[in-house]
């Protein structure tokens, strides 16, 4: 039976082959690498050998993102538009993600909004010191906001007060997960995964055929999903109020800013939203989050190919019509 | 031909014998899908994987990263990191993970942890979480 | 017959040493076959040189067992230029064990089993014996008790050929007049 050494090899082969099959979620198919403050997984079947260059290649191209996209960065694209008083010449990827971002902000009504750069520095929600600002001061980090604040022609972009700052956390992250998803699909990726803190996107359905089931985290209970999600090729993105916030004296000031009042929008807790690409995703759960149950519910159920579940201040479940097509 | 040679060929006991064979060996083939149930942890650093250990056996254990030692405890099937050198503390902050696909980060001590689920949780569960 | 002077249990030991040579190097041979066999999988291996083993142990009892299962190991090992490698710790390691296995089941419940139940039950301890041997000192990695199934699965199988095999073979050499005696001593015992 083990007449030659080779056989032994061939056994050791074997041996191999079989600890590589048996092993759930093996390691070499789940990779992580932490990309713009948040860790980002991609997930994807096939021979490791050959896809580990196009993770490499995916993982890089979100940190190009991120370089064009930070506001942490002086040198990004974003920073030096925030800065500059005059028209500003940007590449031509930001005046394009610029453009969807304002197409969604006139959609919602200015409820998603680019502009909030200097209100998400008044309250520093995510660094150390997260303040409560002042009426005056949020008056002021407010001024000139909105929709229209920003004109794009061509690569030119102008703002219409000088002091604004542009602040891209509510549509950068989803884009980047899109970039990676398409340097995945040019490398012959068919079924991947990629997860950057929550913002998914999905290409083709799981290696075994079966589409990709999303659990949707329940805003107040930890253990508690709200509902799993049966999808192939879409992107979910949930935003809620649990993710980063802090608290002073008593009351929880999160992440996402109603541009109307400058504070935390308070009519949702969490907001799902399943669209054709991470991008718009990201963004609408925003703005959606934003507009509240009834009036977000009424902006996913207007826009083609787009599922929402929002959980309401009361934690109440609010569906698009479209979505339990989309449940078990 | 086959029953022939088996009612004449074996013997009373060699029948039964194998039949009980046949049973064990049988039965054998359902040994290793048990071993390969179980969640199961595992914490990686950049592209390493530094560590695996199952969610069912409560230990401590302390894991080093750029910064320092991280102690993590395993308990009750649920992972939480026990204390961090970071500045910020948030990965203790993060809480327990236990779940299929949940995370738990160090950002500054480079160290990640996530939870494997079982093989049946593909069937019944879920493969990502959206939170 | 031309030996008549000699007296009869002096011929009787002669003709089993002879046999047992006889049984050896057909074990060998087929040992040796067995290993040139162009095999889709290579390491399952039928195992035939097994039943002269067993055809031994009918015939001459459990020391004939041992005798033709080592000599055959180490002969068989020394013609394919395997001796002392891995590969041949391996087929020692398999082999004893199912001559352990072997011995323990003629010893334990002879007369009610057959060629057949010694077999299966020889043929079983070898995969598990190669198994335990690749583990202890080859591939330390536990994933190797996952083709235990399979072993066992084809050893179950090969063990019964074989032990049919033994069975008839036995059958023809008992009725044989070389073994007329044998077969007299064994009276009801193996019909």
């Amino acid at each position: 039976m083990f007449g030659r050494p080779q056989l032994v090899f061939l056994l050791l082969l074997l041996v191999a082959g079989l600890a590589w099959l048996r092993l759930p979620g093996d390691e070499q198919r789940v990779r992580t690498a932490l990309i713009m403050g948040t860790l980002v997984e991609i997930r994807l079947a096939g021979d490791p050998q050959q896809f580990n260059p196009a993770i490499d290649a995916a993982f890089a191209e979100m940190s190009r993102v991120e370089k064009l996209f930070s506001s942490q960065l002086a040198e990004s694209d974003v920073s030096q538009l925030s800065f500059s008083t005059e028209p500003f010449q940007v590449t031509e990827e930001s005046a394009a993600l610029l453009q969807r971002g304002r197409q969604i902000a006139r959609q919602s009504d200015g409820a998603f909004d680019m502009s909030l750069g200097a209100l998400k520095q008044l309250w520093g929600v995510e660094t150390e010191n997260p303040q409560v600002p002042s009426a005056e001061q949020l008056q002021q980090a407010l001024a000139g906001v909105g929709p229209e604040a920003l004109q794009i022609e061509g690569r030119t972009v102008s703002k219409s007060n000088p002091h604004l700052q542009i602040d891209l956390g509510g549509i950068a992250k989803g884009y980047a997960v899109d970039r990676a998803l398409e340097i995945l699909r040019r490398a012959g990726v068919t079924s991947a995964a990629v997860n950057a803190g929550g913002d998914i996107g999905l290409l083709g359905s799981r290696e075994d055929g079966k589409p990709w089931r999303i659990g949707i985290q329940h805003p107040r209970k930890q253990d508690e999903l709200l509902t799993t999600l049966i999808l192939t090729d879409r992107a979910v993105v949930t935003s809620g109020d649990y993710e980063r916030f802090f608290e002073k004296d008593g009351v929880r000031y999160h992440h996402i800013f109603d541009p109307r009042s400058g504070y935390p929008a308070r009519d949702c807790q969490s907001v799902t939203v399943v669209a054709a690409d991470v991008a718009s995703a990201d963004a609408l759960a925003t703005a959606a989050f934003v507009l509240g149950p009834q009036q977000g519910l009424q902006l996913l159920e207007q826009l083609p190919q787009v599922e929402g579940l929002l959980v309401a201040a009361d934690g109440t479940l609010h569906r698009t019509s479209g979505l339990a097509a989309l449940e078990p | 031909m086959i029953f022939s040679i088996w009612r004449q060929r074996l013997t009373r006991f060699d029948r039964k014998l194998v039949a009980a064979l046949a049973l064990l060996v049988l039965s054998s083939f359902l040994l290793p899908l048990q071993q390969a149930a179980g969640s199961r942890l595992v914490v990686s650093s950049g592209d390493n994987i530094l560590f695996v250990a199952p969610l069912n056996q409560d230990q401590q254990f302390e894991l080093s990263g750029p910064l320092g030692s991280t102690k993590l405890q395993i308990s009750n099937g649920a992972v939480r990191v026990l204390s961090s050198p970071c500045p910020q503390k948030i990965c203790i902050g993060m809480g327990k993970v236990s779940r299929n696909g949940e995370l738990l980060a160090c950002v500054p001590n480079r160290l990640v942890i996530r939870i494997e689920g079982k093989s049946t949780d593909r069937e019944s569960g879920y493969d990502l979480l959206s939170r | 017959m031309t030996c008549s002077a000699v007296n009869s249990a002096e011929l009787e030991q002669v003709r089993r040493r002879v046999f047992l040579a006889l049984f050896i190097a057909l074990a060998v041979a087929l040992h040796t076959f067995e290993a040139l066999l162009p095999n889709p999988l290579p390491w399952f291996r039928i195992g035939l040189a097994n039943i002269l083993a067993l055809t031994a142990l009918y015939i001459y009892g459990l020391r004939a067992l041992w005798i033709v299962s080592l000599a055959r190991i180490l002969v068989g090992s020394l013609i394919l230029g395997t001796l002392f490698s891995p590969g041949f710790l391996l087929s020692l390691s398999g082999g004893l064990l199912a001559t352990l296995l072997m011995s323990l089941g003629y010893r334990l419940w002879q007369p009610k089993i057959g060629p057949v139940g010694v077999s299966v039950l020889g043929a079983l301890g070898h995969v598990s014996g190669q198994l335990l041997i690749a583990w202890l000192l080859i591939i330390r990695h536990p994933s190797i008790w996952m083709l235990l199934p399979f072993f066992l699965l084809f050893a179950l199988i090969s063990g019964m050929v074989n032990g049919l095999a033994a069975d008839l073979l036995i059958k023809f050499l008992l009725g044989h007049p070389a073994f007329l005696r044998l077969r007299n001593l064994a009276g009801g015992n193996y019909s």
